[in-house]
């Protein structure tokens, strides 16, 4: 029992060492997102996205967070997601896809470490990832 | 500037929220990492990842690639997990990992949670069974010591 606190205290650490490297992201990322809407650009970005998000049932702008999420990381997705205010469902497909794969640069760096094919396992995530988001936008249409 | 302001303001409300759900996160993650000896010597096979494999699985399920590397690359280093089981545990977690901290920031903003889970543990398992039976992968990497 004597090794609880030191046990307690290195989680808190943790804890806020992991959002002091959040905070990082989120904050630019979000200022960032809400200079592009008062900018008025949302629209077009929209519109260019909109043919490829279509297939997962996502409006075009949502594109913006699912780079955001597979090339930086999940906080800078949902800095990127948040003002954007999609209905729960776009979220939820949008959370599913990134869920499977994100931050794929960072931890295809972590696969390689442990031994196994590190690209088999990039390929498989981003195909399951777009195979998940058009699986579920069909079954929720389907029963919603 | 106004904006900056609001935008300032409401990234940071985001960020104490996320705060909430990381701490209780990685405090319970230390005491189970405190506890992985424990763990390790219970026998028992979960589609072919064994109970010295579990350690590094329940890592990356609850905590996620990134910060439970370091005890994911240590335990399959030292455990001597046959190639096959580390691809298998790789494979679970490239689906499924994160599950409540990933599961709990997207519900913060919106997402429908039981959705998340349910379709991303279906999947894992779904696949990660799929890839254990397959005679491909068995004949590709062999000694593996649980094989029937």
């Amino acid at each position: 029992m004597e090794s609880l606190y030191p046990t307690l205290k290195r989680g808190f650490l943790n804890g806020v060492s992991i959002t002091y490297t959040m905070v990082k992201v989120i904050v630019p990322c979000y200022i960032a997102i809400e200079f592009i809407k008062h900018l008025g650009l949302i629209e077009t970005i929209s519109t260019f996205f909109k043919p490829c998000m279509g297939i997962f049932g996502l409006p075009g702008e949502s594109a913006l967070g699912l780079l955001a999420g597979y090339f930086i990381n999940l906080y800078a997705a949902i800095a990127v997601i948040t003002p954007l205010q999609l209905s729960s469902k776009d979220m939820t497909i949008l959370a599913l896809m990134l869920g499977i794969a994100h931050s794929l640069p960072i931890e295809t760096g972590v696969t390689r470490q442990t031994g196994v094919n590190a690209w088999l396992m990039l390929t498989a995530r981003v195909v399951f990832s777009l195979f998940s988001g058009i699986v579920v936008n069909a079954v929720w249409k389907l029963f919603l | 500037m106004e904006i900056i302001l609001i935008a300032l303001k409401d990234s940071l409300l985001l960020t104490v929220k996320l705060l909430c759900i990381i701490l209780p996160l990685t405090i319970s993650y230390e005491f189970l990492k405190h506890r992985q000896s424990v763990i390790e010597k219970k026998h028992f096979t979960f589609f072919g990842i064994s109970g010295k494999g579990f350690v590094p699985l329940i890592t990356g399920i609850i905590i996620g690639l990134t910060y439970g590397a370091g005890v994911i690359i240590y335990s399959l280093r030292t455990s001597h997990t046959s190639r096959k089981e580390a691809f298998l545990i790789l494979l679970f977690l490239s689906i499924c990992h994160a599950i409540i901290e990933d599961t709990l920031i997207f519900v913060v903003i919106g997402a429908n949670g039981l959705v998340l889970i349910g379709f991303r543990f279906a999947l894992a398992i779904v696949l990660t069974y799929l890839i254990y039976r397959s005679r491909l992968f068995n004949a590709q990497l062999d000694g593996f010591p649980g094989k029937d």
